[in-house]
């Protein structure tokens, strides 16, 4: 399976305070890794650095391809939309920053693909919070990347929209996109992913399926894994 | 980029107040005071008023406003993992912004014509023409400037009204200051607005001499640069983030990118 993404002995520094401490990363094609851990314990600052938002203090991160940027979607924990532009118009914008001038029967098949075809002429602003989630991920798919970023895809949201996000990061799984989230939803975690990472204290704690985390650790459940692995951290 | 700029005029003109603050209320106020203070010369100070004064709100307060919303919703961030450059979208940006005020000023000095009797050449118009494209560059340089140097709305408000009140008072835009102290009239010389304003007002009228329009014109140029440069400087993709130059040296998507 190749490698997309690997980082090494990354570090970043706040001030006094180690957020991430020599941490190991990689990223494989084709693989659901979610990224779990307890707020603070240095995910964000881990995805940031991956994502070239902000520079380690220490480590490298290499990437499988020299351009990226167009290679990867990424849909931040917010869901940034272009104030007072419909669903059509926000994905219209998206899709030029890569480059794409895609028709509008072009949008709105994308559109309809996520199941906001009756939605693209909506101010993005005033969808529901799973269209939103949907219409935020819908963008970063428009330029067909291989590897998907989602940072906490279904936070905030209720059964209905969580079924569906999760429906659709499944069937971008089965269309051999590689996707990285972080989730606090350990059933998510354990339905969707197919390595988990736990990070705890600016290092991975621990990785590998669930099945092998909780042999490994002799745990029931995740969450149980979860909270005797950040509870020894803490 | 044609995408995007035709996608962000879409945007400002869905924007009711842009719509009353860029495009009704500087038509009211021409006709208001044009018809008020009914005297040709006034009416064409008035005119060089109406537009340069537009030119700095609606390219300079609005933009500031308009840069802070899309950096508190994330979309610098989201953009910046694209291939998209900063550069090119504070261009998109300050184009857009160009043609909004290029299609404002040209209804402004269609009802100057009509209702107020004001007499333009067909050099001045041309010169009109290059003056605003210039200023709005400039003022719309000077919007990002404000929105990167505040962190919420509070501070866009204020910094953007500290930026474009004392440019407004120390110039001539509607009013004269022969007789005003020196130390006004230094501080106004040293700020854009004054230049512009000196520009338009030498274009507009029937007698035009493009020598006396293309010295400030050209420290108006100056300023458009100066002030882009400075827009691109001190880009900030978030409110708690590194300014651009900072960040752009430090990070990115580079392979084998080492700390």
């Amino acid at each position: 399976m190749q490698t997309l993404i690997q980082a090494v002995g990354l570090v970043k520094r706040y001030g006094s305070r180690t957020v991430v401490d020599g941490l190991d990363l990689s990223i494989r094609q084709g693989e659901v890794l979610a990224i779990i851990g307890p707020n603070g314990a240095g995910k964000s600052s881990t995805l940031d650095m991956v994502l070239g938002l902000k520079k380690p203090d220490a480590g490298r991160v290499s990437y499988w391809r020299e351009d990226p940027a167009r290679y990867i979607g990424v849909q931040l924990q917010s869901t940034p939309f272009f104030p007072g532009f419909t669903a059509l118009e926000n994905m219209r914008m998206f899709a030029a920053f890569y480059g794409l001038r895609p028709t509008d029967s072009e949008l709105l098949e994308h559109l309809g693909r996520c199941e906001l075809g009756e939605a693209a002429r909506t101010d993005a602003a005033r969808l529901s919070g799973g269209q939103q989630k949907r219409l935020a991920i819908a963008m970063t798919l428009m330029h067909r990347p291989q590897l998907i970023f989602l940072d906490e895809p279904t936070a905030a949201l209720d059964p209905r929209a969580r079924r569906e996000v999760r429906g659709l990061i499944r069937s971008l799984a089965d269309s051999g996109t590689s996707v990285v989230f972080t989730s606090h939803d350990m059933e998510e975690v354990h339905k969707l992913a197919s390595r988990i990472a736990l990070i705890c204290g600016g290092r991975i704690k621990a990785s590998g399926t669930a099945e092998e985390l909780l042999a490994t650790h002799g745990a029931d459940s995740l969450e149980e894994l979860y909270i005797r692995l950040t509870d020894n951290a803490l | 980029m044609l995408t995007i700029i035709r996608t962000m005029l879409v945007g400002i003109f869905r924007d009711a107040h842009t719509l009353v603050w860029t495009i009704v209320f500087p038509v009211a106020m021409l006709l208001g005071l044009g018809l008020y203070i009914d005297d040709a010369d006034y009416s064409e100070r008035l005119l060089a008023g109406v537009l340069t004064t537009n030119v700095l709100f609606g390219a300079a307060m609005v933009t500031a406003f308009y840069v802070m919303a899309h950096r508190n919703r994330g979309i610098y961030k989201l953009l910046r993992v694209t291939p998209f450059s900063t550069a090119a979208f504070i261009g998109a940006n300050t184009a857009a912004r160009t043609a909004l005020t290029l299609l404002v000023s040209g209804a402004v000095v269609v009802m100057s014509v009509l209702a107020l009797g004001v007499k333009l050449s067909g050099l001045g118009l041309a010169l009109m023409l290059a003056i605003l494209m210039i200023g709005a560059v400039c003022f719309t340089a000077v919007g990002f400037i404000a929105a990167n140097l505040s962190k919420n709305e509070s501070d866009v408000n204020m910094i953007s009204n500290l930026i474009s009140f004392p440019m407004l008072l120390t110039s001539e835009a509607f009013y004269s200051l022969q007789n005003a102290p020196d130390w006004l009239r230094t501080v106004g010389r040293l700020l854009p607005f004054h230049y512009f304003v000196e520009a338009m007002g030498a274009a507009v009228g029937q007698s035009v001499d493009i020598g006396d329009v293309l010295p400030p014109l050209g420290i108006l140029a100056g300023f458009a640069g100066l002030c882009l440069g400075i827009a691109v400087y001190t880009f900030r993709w978030d409110a708690d983030g590194a300014a651009y130059r900072a960040g752009k040296r430090a990070a990115g998507f580079r392979p084998g990118a080492e700390g």
